[in-house]
């Protein structure tokens, strides 16, 4: 019962910091039939921005607000500098220059920076450990679920009840229609990278918080789980997105501890990998349809 | 069928290998000057590029005819690697290696062919399987699968370790000496992507690139021909696997990661992903940039990678951002021999076929939800009769289009083809049974020559439609006026020119019935009115009876013999041109006013 309590606490919050990530991809798939394969890297750019204030020793929070603003700075100047100009293209077209934007992030660290990994230190707090009935819960991984349900309610929020937010979504269900907005289509699409970023930015601070640690390659290794969460759950459905990114967590938690003692963590992944593919081969759509009541 | 077989098996082959010869003949000069002033690095950097060039084309093959995406064809490169590993390594050196292989794998040592020929089997297996899934799909989905793919291979071979050895890799397996034998492969390789691109299976890949709904529409069935591309690309990147481990003599799962499929892809698509010309230049740039950065980088250091990677980056976001259909675009060799050597077709005299089968639909309903969009509406085409549909908008008339060419399956009523129930069917099934039709957005196979527009479909009435007369394509395009257009992209026409060749596309399946969703919108009056002629002369052609939606009601009037007025998904009123415009109830209906 308490390994049970302890995977399903230790599930969501890793799921948590994947739902973020694939609602930010979801969000941008709904606005312009991009799937982005360069989101993670504003976790990068996060990691940066904090390490060189780390350097000047700021504040963990302030460095937390810093990780936040660069990479809601980063999405908007990406989106301005690269998919503004394929916006009209289709979805295999846009896929590119994300892989340009992707690859040139890495290849800008090791040449601004290092290709070799810069720790700095993170709050003392985050490995304390509270023991509730045998359960043992670490202080980041409540918190990291408090923040995420926090973020997922603002955004439910912003996504019902402001006007930017119902354009979005506007947008998300009637695409060729928003591109006929014209100058607001171009409003609309850089707001939902901004916040898209800040989706990123959050996440960040919960995965920089873990291992506070900035390294070139540091989106790669969340950026599949978290498109293959947004795939999951259909891209365009931001509650299916949440629920793609709990249900990958859970799942990657569960095999691990189900499957035999001494399995690879490579070989869960490789299961994870061929539970997706089967999923694509039931139902191409993913799990959920996308359909407007179904949305956020 | 004379018409369409005078571009045969014979012009097909001699030009696939013709511009193979000429792209290989241009890589082997460069060849020459590179490595003539260099050492044997440069010799291993010509043999990669050799290897990388077979998989490309394998990509080109398949990514580059269907337009699907796919990260996994590295999956298939590398089980192929693997199958030679294991069948070629000498017995005493795989016994050290890997004492527990299995199937009584330890004792096969096989030669350099037999092993080639074994690796390519196993590719060609696993991706026949794979390639079912990836076909069927179509789209992200099938994107989405192959990533899928690429992760769960690449963790079965990290962790089988009885027959990999894990993370390490194989080595010791014999390395082929000398060049000639990979020059060989390459020019095979680009043989048959050229060959490909000229196969019926092939042209019908590109024309579901082009548009995936007009494709099925003209009888192109989307899982055959991305199938067939599928099964080709596996070949290609099988024999680069098998290849590049008997130049290494090892191999190891850093070969086939994600970012070496990024690296493929750019190469892919830097050049131009729609022809074989494109994919041996992006090959090339790619190729030849990554190892002049590389030589930039410090050696001695860590960061070796990080300036391939920068010039790597911004050439492929330049390239998409300015020229998003790679650098040379269509511009090909082979697309230019086509044009340059193009056989005259000779005027065949052909008479058009007796028709009997009548195309009906009754009882139609149609519900998207709540919404009703067609209740009871029926409609009857004799052969030869033009019937035109009129009614205002959203009164359901393209709905009925659906409904008849079987994109839309009916909630309630049948559709008939003489004796034959066609409710339900798949498009590509409709079609092939004789029904064929235009859109009303425009859904030409834009980045394709006109010519080709309408020699696609021709190709599917002499595989699917074979008792009737072969249709004679230039005959189609001159009763369109787009003779001299022939060679251009459809794309680049003007409104009129795209209507003119949509009707000359549907009519070269030779249909017995030609359904053409407002062939006049936005056309002025004078092209409206030639349209009646055009129409006619096109439907006389092929004998095929006709329906036809329009809002121009002099082009109805002077069109048709029978008209059908829909409104709110009911008939309102049906007869001759001149009784449907007088009854009342069709004047409230457009005008908005209650009758």
């Amino acid at each position: 019962m308490s390994t049970l309590l302890q995977n399903i606490v230790d599930g969501l919050g890793r799921g948590g910091t994947y739902a973020l990530l694939a609602l930010g991809i979801s969000l941008i798939f709904g606005v312009m039939h991009l799937v982005n394969f360069a989101h993670a890297e504003l976790i990068t750019v996060g990691a940066y921005a904090a390490y060189g204030l780390a350097e000047a020793d700021v504040n963990w929070w302030i460095l937390a607000v810093a990780i936040v603003v660069s990479a809601v700075v980063a999405s908007v100047a990406v989106e301005r500098v690269a998919f503004r100009w394929v916006r009209t293209a289709s979805p295999f077209t846009m896929l590119l220059p994300s892989f340009a934007i992707e690859r040139l992030s890495h290849a800008l660290w090791q040449v601004l920076v290092s290709p070799k990994k810069q720790t700095f230190s993170g709050p003392a707090w985050a490995f304390d450990t509270w023991s509730v009935g045998g359960i043992r819960l670490e202080l980041m991984d409540l918190l990291t679920i408090g923040v995420t349900i926090a973020v997922l309610a603002l955004t439910a929020l912003v996504f019902t009840r402001t006007l930017f937010g119902i354009a979005v979504r506007g947008a998300a269900e009637d695409f060729d229609a928003a591109r006929l907005m014209g100058v607001r289509a171009n409003r609309v699409i850089s707001g939902a990278f901004a916040y898209a970023g800040f989706l990123a930015g959050v996440a960040a601070v919960m995965i920089l918080m873990r291992s506070p640690t900035a390294e070139p390659t540091l989106g790669a290794d969340w950026l599949l789980k978290a498109v293959v969460a947004a795939v999951i759950g259909g891209l365009g459905s931001f509650s299916g997105a949440v629920i793609g990114g709990l249900a990958l967590g859970l799942a990657e938690v569960f095999l691990r501890s189900y499957l035999p003692a001494g399995t690879p963590e490579r070989l869960t992944d490789a299961f994870v990998f061929a539970l997706i593919a089967v999923l694509f081969i039931v139902r191409p759509a993913g799990l959920f349809k996308v359909t407007s009541a179904e949305r956020v | 069928m004379i018409a369409v077989s005078k571009d045969g098996l014979v012009e097909r082959l001699a030009r696939s290998a013709a511009a193979s010869a000429v792209l290989a003949a241009l890589l082997y000069a460069a060849g020459l000057l590179y490595t003539g002033s260099g050492g044997s690095a440069r010799d291993l950097l010509v043999k990669e590029l050799l290897v990388n060039l077979i998989l490309v084309l394998g990509l080109q093959v398949f990514i580059g005819n269907t337009g699907v995406l796919s990260f996994g064809h590295l999956a298939f490169a590398q089980a192929a690697a693997y199958g030679v590993a294991l069948v070629s390594i000498p017995v005493a050196t795989k016994a050290r290696q890997l004492p527990d292989v299995p199937v009584g794998l330890g004792g096969v040592h096989l030669g350099p062919v037999a092993a080639t020929i074994a690796g390519v089997a196993v590719a060609v297996v696993l991706g026949a399987v794979i390639g079912i899934a990836v076909a069927r799909a179509g789209g992200l989905a099938a994107t989405m699968i192959t990533l899928a793919v690429l992760f769960v291979v690449d963790s079965s071979v990290k962790n089988w370790s009885q027959l990999t050895k894990g993370a390490g890799g194989l080595s010791g397996v014999p390395v082929l000496q000398g060049s000639g034998w990979l020059w060989l492969a390459a020019l095979a390789a680009l043989v048959v992507a050229h060959g490909f691109a000229e196969s019926r299976r092939g042209r019908f890949a590109i024309a579901t690139r082009e548009d995936e709904v007009a494709a099925p529409a003209l009888g192109i069935g989307l899982f055959g021909a991305r199938y067939g591309a599928w099964l080709v690309s596996m070949v290609l990147v099988g024999l680069a696997g098998a290849l590049r481990v008997q130049v290494i003599g090892s191999t190891n799962p850093k070969q086939y990661t994600l970012d070496v499929a990024v690296l493929l892809l750019a190469m892919l698509v830097v050049g131009g992903m729609r022809t074989v010309s494109g994919a041996v230049l992006g090959t090339v740039v790619i190729t030849a940039g990554t190892e002049a950065f590389r030589q930039l980088g410090d050696p001695d250091r860590l960061d070796i990678d990080r300036f391939p990677d920068l010039f790597l980056g911004v050439a492929l976001l330049a390239v998409m951002l300015l020229r998003p259909g790679g650098l040379l675009g269509d511009t090909d060799l082979q697309a230019w021999l086509r044009r340059r050597f193009r056989r005259p077709a000779g005027a065949d005299e052909r008479a058009a076929p007796q028709r009997s089968a009548v195309l009906s639909a009754d009882g139609i309903g149609v519900r998207f939800g709540g919404f009703v969009a067609l209740d009871g509406a029926r409609v009857q085409v004799r052969p030869g009769e033009v019937v035109g549909i009129i009614g205002p908008n959203g009164a359901g008339k393209t709905t009925l289009f659906n409904v008849l060419t079987g994109l839309v399956r009916p909630t309630a009523g049948t559709v008939r083809l003489g004796e034959r129930e066609l409710t339900g069917a798949r498009p590509e099934h409709v079609a092939r049974a004789g029904v064929a039709r235009t859109f009303q957005n425009l859904r030409l196979f834009a980045n394709l020559p006109v010519r080709e527009n309408v020699a696609v479909v021709a190709l599917v009435a002499g595989q699917h439609r074979r008792g009737e007369p072969a249709v004679d394509v230039d005959a189609l395009l001159a009763a369109a006026g787009l003779t001299g257009l022939a060679d251009r992209p459809a794309g680049t026409l003007d409104y009129g020119n795209q209507r003119r060749l949509e009707l000359a596309r549907a009519a070269a399946l030779s249909p017995e019935f030609l359904l053409l969703d407002e062939p006049t919108s936005g056309m002025s009056d004078d092209e409206g009115q030639a349209m009646v002629d055009q129409v006619r002369a096109m439907a006389a052609m092929v004998g095929a009876g006709v329906l036809v939606i329009d809002h121009d009601l002099a082009f109805i009037t002077r069109i048709s013999d029978h008209v059908v007025a829909l409104a709110e998904g009911a008939i309102i009123a049906e007869g001759t041109p001149d009784a449907v415009r007088a009854d009342p109830a069709v004047a409230a209906a457009y005008l908005g006013t209650e009758g």
